[in-house]
């Protein structure tokens, strides 16, 4: 499968702050990955430097391009959405569809109008007069009318509601992803994302943590469910977190045998939510 | 410049028109009535033989002059606009590299395939070439109605000012020249102009001091190290109105091409080559 992220050693320094470390990381095409790591693990700045708007060092190609030389050009084929507050707040929706059909040589400024007419969102309000959740389904009507290769979105649906949010994330499966495109998501809300993706990645301390397919996530972890007779033999397998749940004791393992850890009690794959607690509170860091 | 780049352009400009209504469109109206309604105003409050006496002084002072000999004087009531444009202009320069970057909304216009060389250009050409249209636009409305409240009075005082027609022409010819006069000043006050905008890109707050700080530590430390003024001297030798200012259509070429204007426009150049330096990255 050919990447449409390739990223060799990148790195990125505030002071003495590492922000990134030594980041490898590669993204397939068509895929919905997933850049999941706490506040402050440098998800913002690996999307940034996706997008070219943070200098780093090491070896960064995007779409075919470097990022760092003439983002512009990048752009024609790469959005990106941030929190919901960066879209101009003097302007009127119809402005900003002015704007982007004016700038954007792919924008189809038909489907964008499509796409709101659906929502509640008048075309001569200011942005600033509109909700949260409508600026969000602003710029994602903005954004969906836009033919690119990828979609870049950081904590897109911070600060909405339940409702936006589950809308966001199923007009963007439905109504946008059509498998050739590839999406890259950055949260920590794990549990929103985890049903749609394909590739998942683990960013803590500017390092990654974890790089795998969703495919992949049940052969490589398993959860260990086991009675108080069976633990210490659980233990010995060396768990990457252990945790005590309804009384029993539950244990995550990295690369051991699923038939193996079968013999001593019941064994699930995890949630991405449970893995990522296992890898960021386990201190197991590849 | 294709048809998609040059689209992409002038979708920039619009954006910063509409984007500061208040300094670009605004503040000339305003400025334009409260210039109509001052003169009512003071009109009002004159006695008849006062308001007689001027209208009698204006018709013999534009007797026998052509619209191009009278234009120098309609430029007179440009004078607020041009002061009113430069102070906007700083207000302008100071915030559109910083106000986006405060607000977040740098992300946006980072996410559009737009070069920082074309939104950087487009700001100052909006600046330099866009705004002045709306302000002469005011000023042609306020000329009219100069023309017209002239006219009445000399109705009614029995003396013609000068034809409505001449005075019409000197307004036209007028507002060519302070176009000019804008375009001239743009160039020449494109040091300045990079200097702010070099700043508006840089600072994380306060562009303002920025601006004035750094140029009086540069001024400081010039005078320290060297025991000179050249910084100091040429900043005052630029703010010269008289060397950008166009009264008469022969003097175009002298203001536009020679050195010191060169010079300026390629320091100007720098600086705001320095702006779009800046604005590549948004850490």
């Amino acid at each position: 499968m050919s990447a449409i992220v390739e990223a060799r050693n990148l790195s990125k320094h505030y002071g003495s702050f590492t922000a990134l470390d030594s980041v490898d990381l590669q993204i397939p095409t068509g895929s919905i990955s997933g850049l999941i790591g706490p506040n402050g693990a440098g998800k913002t700045t690996t999307l940034k430097a996706l997008i070219g708007l943070c200098d780093v060092e090491g070896e960064l190609i995007v779409a075919g391009r470097d990022p760092r030389q003439a983002r512009h050009r990048l752009m024609r084929d790469v959005c990106f959405i941030a929190d919901v507050g960066i879209l101009p707040k003097w302007m009127r929706v119809k402005q900003a569809l002015d704007f982007v059909e004016s700038v954007h040589p792919h924008f189809d400024r038909k489907r964008a109008e499509r796409f709101l007419s659906s929502t509640e969102i008048p075309a001569k309000k200011r942005i600033k007069e509109l909700s949260k959740g409508m600026v969000t389904q602003l710029h994602l009507a903005l954004v969906m009318a836009i033919d690119v290769k990828l979609l870049v979105l950081d904590e897109p649906t911070l600060g909405l509601d339940i409702l936006y949010r589950k809308q966001f994330y199923d007009r963007l499966l439905n109504d946008y992803y059509d498998g050739q495109r590839t999406i890259i998501i950055s949260t920590h809300q794990v549990e929103e994302i985890e049903d749609l993706l394909s590739h998942l990645i683990f960013i803590d301390r500017g390092k990654i943590v974890l790089d795998q397919l969703m495919s992949q996530l049940s052969e490589n972890y398993v959860e260990l469910i086991v009675d108080a007779e069976s633990r210490n033999a659980a233990e010995a397998l060396q768990p990457i977190y252990r945790r005590v749940q309804l009384g029993k004791q539950c244990f995550t393992y990295e690369g051991v045998p699923r038939e193996e850890l079968s013999k001593l009690g019941e064994t699930l794959t995890p949630s991405v939510a449970d893995l990522f607690v296992a890898k960021m509170r386990g201190g197991h860091h590849e | 410049m294709n048809n998609g780049q040059l689209r992409q352009f002038l979708a920039l400009v619009r954006r910063e028109v509409l984007e500061h209504p208040s300094l670009f469109i605004g503040a000339p109206a305003i400025l334009g009535a409260l210039l109509a309604i001052g003169s009512l105003w003071v009109l009002s409050m004159l006695p008849s033989e006062e308001i007689a006496l001027g209208v009698e002084y204006l018709s013999i002072l534009f007797d026998g002059l052509s619209p191009l000999q009278m234009a120098p004087m309609f430029m007179l009531l440009a004078v607020p606009f041009i002061i009113v444009l430069f102070v906007c202009g700083i207000v302008y320069l100071l915030n559109t590299l910083f106000q986006d970057r405060k607000d977040g909304s740098v992300l946006f216009w980072q996410s559009m395939p737009v070069s920082n060389l074309s939104t950087v250009l487009a700001k100052v050409v909006t600046l330099g070439a866009v705004v002045p249209v709306f302000y002469i636009a005011t000023l042609f409305v306020l000329y009219i109605f100069t023309t017209i409240q002239l006219t009445i009075l000399g109705f009614n005082y029995g003396v013609e000012v000068a034809g409505l027609g001449y005075m019409l022409g000197a307004a036209v010819v007028s507002l060519l020249l302070v176009y000019l006069s804008a375009l001239a000043g743009t160039l020449w006050l494109l040091p300045s102009i990079g200097w702010i905008l070099l700043f508006s890109a840089f600072a994380r707050r306060t562009p303002l001091l920025w601006a004035i700080g750094v140029f009086i530590l540069f001024g400081f430390l010039e005078d320290f190290v060297f025991g000179s003024q050249f910084l100091a001297n040429w900043v005052e030798s630029r703010s010269d109105p008289s060397r950008y200012l166009i009264t008469e259509f022969s003097s175009i070429l002298s203001r536009f091409f020679n050195y010191e204007m060169l010079f300026g426009v390629l320091v100007g150049a720098i600086l705001i080559a320095g702006a779009v330096y800046m604005r590549r990255f948004i850490d």
